[in-house]
């Protein structure tokens, strides 16, 4: 374990943006962002706790063109771009947990997407632990926790001032290794401030047989219930660390094939040429939603595909509270069976 | 405002006592503090959980359009939410006959994005009396004026009291002075034409095409929005800077005549982005050229949905 | 299917050599396409399997997923039946032999051929579905593909005779003695020798038996509706019963995440699933 001093934090930043590109959450506005550090800019880290839109725009951007069109020999072309090195700093561990989960998504035994092992492989994820995590957050509940390593190369902990460095390999081991070295002392107080954090949060839902649950109230009253207030824009599937679905679209005057995210919740999402909608009104699109979330993804790589970061309450134009819904998926279960 | 929750809860038990609606859409308690949801009520027992503060941001006339028109629906309407119903009902969204509206007059939405950014993010509690509303932050209560904290969109309101209540709950609040409005407007007027553009550009930077300004209005309620048409393509999905301007001009130029300055559209931005300065422009031109103001009258249409035979045709060859 | 380095959002270059109407009212036109590279002929063909689809590519029109209407054996060519129902086949519809057109594929499970060794086949299709059933008749057809299956019955039924696909070839495979073909049409018409009615209601006519038998259905929705219960009353159990399913697809290899039925996407579990294994998903079609 490393110490950075906090005051030595932003002249580290700028000497390794020399040899990467530094991307660091910075002030925009009244909310804060993954902006590139540059010797130019003055540099003010923020102190908000999370992003409002996730690092995984880095691996799977809003919009990215995949293939360029060649008018001249009448075909499509290859058009994957190798990034520079890159580093991630600052990263949460709810957000970090989320782009190890859509690895399984995107580097398959069969099919291996291009662009996002690309950019996975040029970029290094240096985290930042939640000392303070926000009403809204709700990372334990689902597996993960305020100073969970995974998808980390490297995790800090602010403790009375000074930034602790954990090392998980050679990468970020190399980037410290000018630092001085915690003692065992400050190792065990660091790990008990972790550990003590972590089991101050509360539990937001059950999970254990909330799969099951939601499987087993597919078809009932449960789903009109909870989306009626829904409005159907894609702000929860946007801001979501989790979410991956993306559309596929012709641009022709820029001659290119781009991918966009796309959100299961607007409704020509699966619109087929026929007029026929699988998924006609909002209660479908949140069942899908949620189901996907809590019951597809557990069959698919046996982990919930929700790192409770939280943004999705938080911005949800009408309040909903994805906590609040599935705690009522319980209740609607033991209402069903007691009737 | 305790006491018109009171007033409230009694009206809807009334109403779904006596079967005059079949159902109630108002507001109900968050399950994340400081955020109340819409809620649709059938039953009085489902009544207990009936809010009504100052953080009831979303514009409930929203919701018309998407229930059957046979549906006789009640609910609480405010000032600009009341207009937002009467332009609904002009374009035929809903019978008038077939809803019940229970008239609060408003003293202005808080703005929550405002209480953020000016105490942090940790807000846990809220509560108003008369003028003066106090958050608790991290365990510290801090006091507010109500005016600092109100949306952008309500410090310029004209008209806080409904229009075509069935029923006031209390008495109607004076008009706002035009100025206000006419102010704002002027502002971005006066700007010239690069930094309109500049300003506009700015703005619509930041936007992430989720749609939640266009699902959040009440007049937003095409089945097929022109941006999901394919042939012809009028905006493309692809996340650039055509695409987005063109989203926010068409967007705002659809809403002519028929937006009645909710704000609920920058309520709804996760990205923060202002966008009233386009509607407010475009409908302060149509008080001004045509003294028509949106959804003041059930019946009236808007100038750009209608015809006269008396309207000038310069425009014709 | 490996992972050879080969993008998988990147088409494949092709081009048409055929392209004749199918159909007397002009909906259904069948394309047979060729490589341009013959390494990714054969690349295609070691992988390929009836019952897979592939996803047809026009830079500035889009892609869209078609079943493969030919077996291996037939050539160096892959046959598409396509139906003029959007924009995207619409244009498809206007191209003719020499015009290019680019393909993913093949993607999907196809049928699982190694499962149905020894058994009694019945294929049963209709209107523009058949054409991956027809794919799979063709394969059985061959002679060294033949010993590895019993019987072979197949129903196909279309709305009119001027809507049946592959009318020439079909009326050979009476001639055969190595297969059972019943057409039909919904409603009488001169000259017409065989059924006549729904096909739930000529399956329960020919009365196909259970025993060592696999079912495969493909056609509209309304048709699988009716026959899937059809054949659940002759006693197959829903472990032999197959069919290939539609959704709306992008990627076609399961990274888009949108053509899933409850767990699995259409894509890359299916597009053919046993009735059992559909059961199990929730109704989310």
């Amino acid at each position: 374990m490393y110490i950075i001093e906090n005051n030595k934090i932003i002249q580290t930043l700028l000497d390794w943006s020399a040899k990467f590109d530094v991307f660091a959450p910075q002030q925009v506005e009244n909310y804060s962002q993954y902006l590139q550090v540059s010797p130019d800019k003055e540099l003010i880290l923020s102190n908000i706790h999370n992003t409002r839109f996730p690092p995984k725009a880095f691996f799977l951007p809003q919009s990215e063109v995949m293939l360029k069109y060649n008018a001249n020999i009448n075909k499509l072309e290859e058009y994957v771009s190798i990034p520079k090195q890159r580093l991630l700093f600052g990263v949460r561990p709810c957000d970090a947990k989320a782009i190890k989960l859509l690895d399984t998504v995107f580097c398959t035994e069969e099919y291996h997407d291009p662009y996002w092992k690309n950019k996975r492989d040029a970029t290094i994820i240096i985290g930042m632990g939640c000392n303070d995590p926000c009403q809204t957050c709700f990372c334990t509940t689902v597996g993960g926790s305020p100073f969970n390593h995974d998808g980390l190369d490297a995790l800090i902990t602010e403790v009375d001032g000074a930034l602790f460095v954990e090392t998980f390999n050679e990468k970020t081991n190399e980037l410290f290794n000018s630092f001085s070295k915690a003692t065992k002392e400050q190792e065990k107080h660091v790990h008990l401030i972790q550990k003590s954090t972590e089991s101050g949060m509360n539990k937001a839902f059950e999970t254990k047989g909330l799969k099951q649950n939601l499987d087993q109230i597919f078809e009932s009253e449960y789903w009109t219930q909870i989306s009626e207030s829904c409005l159907g824009c894609g702000v929860c599937t946007f801001l979501c660390p989790t979410c991956f679905c993306f559309d596929i679209v012709d641009e022709i005057y820029r001659n290119q094939r781009v991918r966009n995210w796309d959100t299961c919740m607007f409704r020509i999402y699966s619109q087929e040429a026929s007029g026929h909608n699988p998924r006609p009104t909002r209660k479908e699109r949140t069942r899908q939603r949620l189901m996907h979330k809590f019951s597809y993804w557990l069959d698919h790589v046996g982990e919930i595909g929700c790192t409770g970061c939280g943004r999705c309450v938080r911005y949800c134009p009408v309040g909903l509270d994805i906590r609040a819904m599935l705690r009522t998926s319980y209740e609607f279960e033991r209402e069903v069976v007691n009737v | 405002m305790l006491d018109i929750k009171t007033k409230l809860q009694n009206e809807i038990s009334r109403l779904l006592d006596e079967n005059l609606v079949d159902v109630f859409i108002a507001f109900k308690k968050e399950n994340s503090p400081l955020r109340p949801q819409p809620a649709f009520f059938r039953n009085t027992k489902e009544l207990a959980e009936l809010e009504y503060n100052g953080l009831c941001q979303n514009n409930l006339a929203n919701y018309l359009p998407k229930y059957p028109k046979e549906t006789r629906i009640g609910m609480v309407v405010r000032g600009c939410e009341s207009r937002s119903v009467n332009a609904l009902i002009v374009e035929k969204q809903h019978p008038r006959q077939n809803l019940y509206l229970v008239g609060i007059p408003c003293s202005g939405i808080i703005d929550l994005k405002k209480i953020i950014n000016k105490v942090g993010e940790e807000v846990t509690s809220f509560s108003e009396v008369e003028e003066i509303v106090s958050v608790i932050h991290k365990g510290q209560e801090i006091k507010f004026n109500r005016r600092e904290l109100l949306h952008d969109s309500c410090l310029c309101c004209i008209y806080p009291s409904p229009v075509n209540a069935d029923i006031m709950l209390a008495d109607p609040l004076p008009e706002g002075d035009p100025a206000l409005i006419r102010k704002e407007v002027e502002s971005f007027q006066n700007m010239n034409r690069n930094e309109r553009y500049a300003w506009f550009r700015q703005e619509a930077e930041r936007c992430i095409r989720c749609y939640a300004c266009r699902e959040a209005c009440p007049m937003c309620y095409c089945s097929e929005c022109f941006v999901d048409h394919g042939t012809p393509r009028w905006s493309e999905s692809t996340v650039t800077p055509a695409g987005t301007h063109a989203w926010h001009i068409i967007r705002a130029f659809h809403q002519t005549g028929r937006c009645t300055s909710c704000g609920a559209c920058e309520r709804a931005c996760p990205m923060d982005i202002k966008m009233t300065y386009l509607t407010n422009k475009l409908n302060y031109d149509m008080y001004d050229m045509y003294e028509f103001v949106s959804g003041m009258d059930e019946k009236i249409q808007p100038p750009f949905a209608s015809f006269n035979m008396d309207d000038k045709k310069r425009f014709v060859l | 299917m490996s992972d050879n380095g080969h993008n998988p959002y990147n088409p494949i270059p092709m081009h048409i050599v055929r392209a004749y109407y199918e159909s007397n009212d002009r909906s259904l036109k069948t394309f047979e396409l060729v490589f341009d590279d013959h390494k990714d002929c054969v690349d295609f063909f070691d992988n390929y399997n009836p019952g897979q689809f592939c996803q047809l590519s026009i830079f500035g029109k889009g892609e869209a997923p078609f079943g493969v209407a030919s077996a291996a054996w037939e050539g160096e060519f892959v046959r598409f039946t396509v139906q003029k129902l959007g924009s995207f086949t619409q244009y498809i519809h206007t191209l003719k032999a020499g015009d290019p057109i680019g393909m993913r594929g093949p993607l999907g499970n196809g049928f699982p051929l190694d499962e149905w060794k020894g058994k009694n086949l019945v294929i049963i299709g209709g209107g523009c579905a058949f054409s991956t059933l027809y794919a799979l008749t063709k394969h059985v057809h061959h002679p060294s593909n033949r010993p590895n299956f019993d019987q072979l019955i197949v129903i196909y039924g279309a709305r009119t005779s001027g809507l049946c696909m592959y009318k020439h070839d079909i009326q050979s495979w009476y001639q055969r003695e190595d297969m059972e073909i019943h057409q039909a049409i919904d409603v009488p018409e001169d000259d017409w020798l065989h059924h006549v009615g729904y096909v739930p209601d000529v399956v329960k006519e020919v009365a196909p038996l259970p025993d060592n038998a696999v079912a495969v259905v493909c056609g509209p929705p309304i048709m699988t509706k009716y026959t899937l219960p059809a054949l659940v009353d002759l006693g197959f159990p829903p472990e032999n019963i197959f069919t290939s399913l539609e959704k709306r697809m992008k990627c076609g290899i399961g990274k888009c995440g949108r053509c899933n039925i409850g767990s699995k996407y259409i894509c890359k579990d299916g597009p053919v699933f046993s009735l059992a294994e559909l059961q199990a998903l929730p109704a989310d079609i």
